[in-house]
């Protein structure tokens, strides 16, 4: 067990907290600041399977996420079990994420991102002019039926809930940084064509990991979408939240396990404060707290583009070589 | 589009009207594309944000119109050295600094700005819809069977006037030259002693400038709002993307390609589904031409 990184053993330090939490308190302020680190940590873990392992910088992940919302909400509000929505949104993932993946296999850098955008942007489009369908732009309560089938849960359940869904985020990282996947799809980012001169599918790597990216950040949005209660199409395919998924990411450290979790405790937490802070001026909160977050993203790129486990990592390489 | 609906079938003809107004909304979007596909060409980067100095554009024009009563086709004159400073200051603060950095680097510095600007906005001036209507909105001129507005009409022709100046400055002059020279290979310019940075701070500025006065020309014509940005901007990558990497002249009739799309689209189908025909055309262009139309094959794989 002393050969454990550090990296991990924060990891679980993190997660054993947050499932602490609710045998300690009941305060439903509390427990909401959890579920949502734990939440927004999983579906920035899932952006960083495409983005950070397999260099497949997307700017367009609302839409899973919106696909996922979408899913889960309309079988709610139909009185159909919340949970089919949810292996639907998933199945519907796959295959937009199995469709995108393929279509822009060629793209790179910010062509692939203006890709990805565009078709978030059609699924938006769609989402708020499509009545019939999913209400259009008026968006989709969902309704609370209490019981663990119907997903409509208490505080606490809802704490073990997303921590087993960012559990599974984590895990899915973890296998990628062990595993002979992760080390292909390592050499399909760092340079794709030595990497397919070795021999690595690289194309079917990309795919697969944009796949599994879809999937899990899906998986997130029905449960966003169960515990928050309402489901607003321009909200749930916006640019904004495509940019905080990766935004937690690359606060932390792109392309590590713990970095998704660590932004997030960091961005959660600034969006709570600040919302305390400025409750009294409503209409000004949500851009205060979006032009913080926009000079945050723009600092860190510039001076630390590794994040904070790159800066944590450079500190303990000065440290030993100080040692040794 | 409206204007056709609005008048019905007996007063106008169609067809004709249909073609008016892809070459009027064309010549707009040129005016917003040539900024962003300048920066693309010569810098290598997708300035992410260039929707929103459009946005800040549209509310000089608004504020100079309600506070001080200016006509936007004055404010244009200040509009144009302003968002050239704007330019300028943005660079030297923001772009200078990730110019060499990696691609994601790039990207999310001017995602990073573009929040920041919408958020500024809509802190400083809310999220209300600003509309403004100078006496040449109303005015309605009628030529064989079409029917359009002078404000329409005026930002069309001094929007082409622009981006024909522009084409032309690249092209012929001396700074031009020094321009795009850089664009084709950095590192070859500057051991011609051509300072780069120069190049990079003057292309960054007269991107920015071309797009404030597109916004302060499109004013009289669509509501300003702190997230109008993004409506023009996605239209603007389709057309650079269309028209082919820092391509000024495909730009433009990347427009028209565009303009047309939505025209028919609208036409056809509705004004409300007509963002998702320039959408679908913009994917279908980036899986199957990502180097535009005319682009050589490829150049998207480079370090663009």
């Amino acid at each position: 067990m002393s050969r454990l990184p550090l990296d991990r053993w924060v990891a679980i330090v993190l997660f054993a907290a947050a499932g602490l939490t609710p045998l300690v308190v009941r305060d439903v302020f509390i427990l909401d600041s959890v579920i949502l680190i734990l939440l927004w940590g999983a579906l920035s873990a899932a952006w960083n399977v495409a983005g950070g392992y397999a260099g497949q910088v997307s700017l367009g992940h609302a839409a899973f996420f919106g696909i996922g919302t979408y899913a889960a909400a309309l079988m709610s509000a139909r009185g159909q079990n919340p949970w089919l929505g949810l292996a639907i949104g998933i199945g519907l993932s796959v295959g937009a994420g199995a469709m995108i993946g393929y279509l822009s296999n060629r793209l790179k850098g910010p062509y692939f991102a203006l890709s990805t955008i565009a078709f978030a942007e059609v699924l938006k489009i769609v989402a708020s002019r499509w009545r019939g369908f999913t209400a259009g732009s008026e968006g989709v309560p969902v309704p609370f039926r209490p019981g663990f089938a119907t997903l409509g849960l208490g505080h606490v359940a809802w704490v073990y809930l997303i921590l087993a869904a960012a559990l599974l985020a984590y895990g899915l990282q973890v296998y990628l940084e062990r595993s002979r996947v992760g080390y292909q799809l390592a050499g399909v980012r760092e340079d794709e064509d030595a990497a397919e001169a070795l021999g690595i599918a690289t194309r079917r790597r990309k795919v697969q990991a944009i796949v599994a990216s879809a999937a899990l950040t899906s998986l997130g949005g029905s449960l966003w979408a169960q515990y928050v209660g309402f489901v607003d199409p321009s909200h749930v395919f916006s640019i904004d939240l495509s940019v905080r998924f990766a935004l937690n990411s690359i606060i932390g450290g792109m392309g590590t396990a713990l970095g998704p979790f660590l932004g997030s405790v960091l961005i959660t937490t600034l969006e709570t404060y600040l919302r305390a802070t400025f409750s009294g001026a409503k209409a000004g909160f949500t851009g205060i707290y979006l032009i913080i977050y926009g000079v945050v993203l723009i600092l860190i790129v510039r001076f630390a583009p590794e994040g904070v486990t790159g800066i944590a990592a450079r500190w303990r390489t000065r440290r030993d070589r100080a040692h040794a | 589009m409206d204007p056709a609906r609005r008048l019905g079938p007996a007063q106008i003809d169609v067809v004709a009207q249909l073609a008016v107004s892809t070459v009027l909304l064309g010549g707009i979007y040129a005016l917003i594309a040539v900024g962003l596909t300048l920066i693309f060409g010569i810098m290598r980067v997708v300035n992410f944000a260039h929707g929103e100095f459009l946005m800040l554009g549209m509310y000089l024009a608004f504020f100079a119109f309600t506070l001080r009563g200016l006509d936007p086709y004055f404010v244009l004159l200040i509009a144009i050295p302003i968002f050239f400073g704007v330019g300028l200051l943005t660079y030297a603060l923001v772009m200078r600094g990730v110019i060499h950095a990696s691609h994601n680097v790039q990207i999310f510095t001017t995602v990073g700005l573009s929040t920041v600007l919408q958020n500024v906005a809509l802190v400083l001036w809310t999220g209300d819809f600003r509309v403004i209507r100078p006496w040449h909105s109303s005015v309605v001129l009628r030529i064989f069977g079409t029917a359009f507005n002078l404000s329409q009409v005026v930002a069309f022709a001094v929007a082409v006037a622009l981006t024909v100046a522009l084409i032309a400055f690249m092209k012929w002059t001396h700074t031009g030259r020094v321009m795009r020279a850089t664009a084709q290979d950095r590192d070859a310019a500057t051991l011609m002693g051509i300072d780069t940075d120069r190049v990079y701070r003057l292309t960054f500025a007269i991107g920015i400038a071309c797009v404030g006065a597109a916004g302060v020309l499109v004013a009289p014509l669509y509501a300003a709002y702190p997230q109008v940005g993004l409506q023009f901007v996605t239209l603007a990558y389709v057309v650079v993307v269309l028209g082919g990497l820092g391509d000024m002249a495909g730009a433009m009739l990347g427009s028209l390609i565009v303009a047309a799309v939505e025209v028919a689209g609208s036409y056809i189908f509705g004004a409300a589904w007509k963002e998702v025909f320039y959408f679908l055309l913009f994917i279908g262009v980036l899986v199957f031409r990502p180097a535009g139309i005319f682009g050589q094959r490829g150049a998207e794989t480079l370090g663009a």
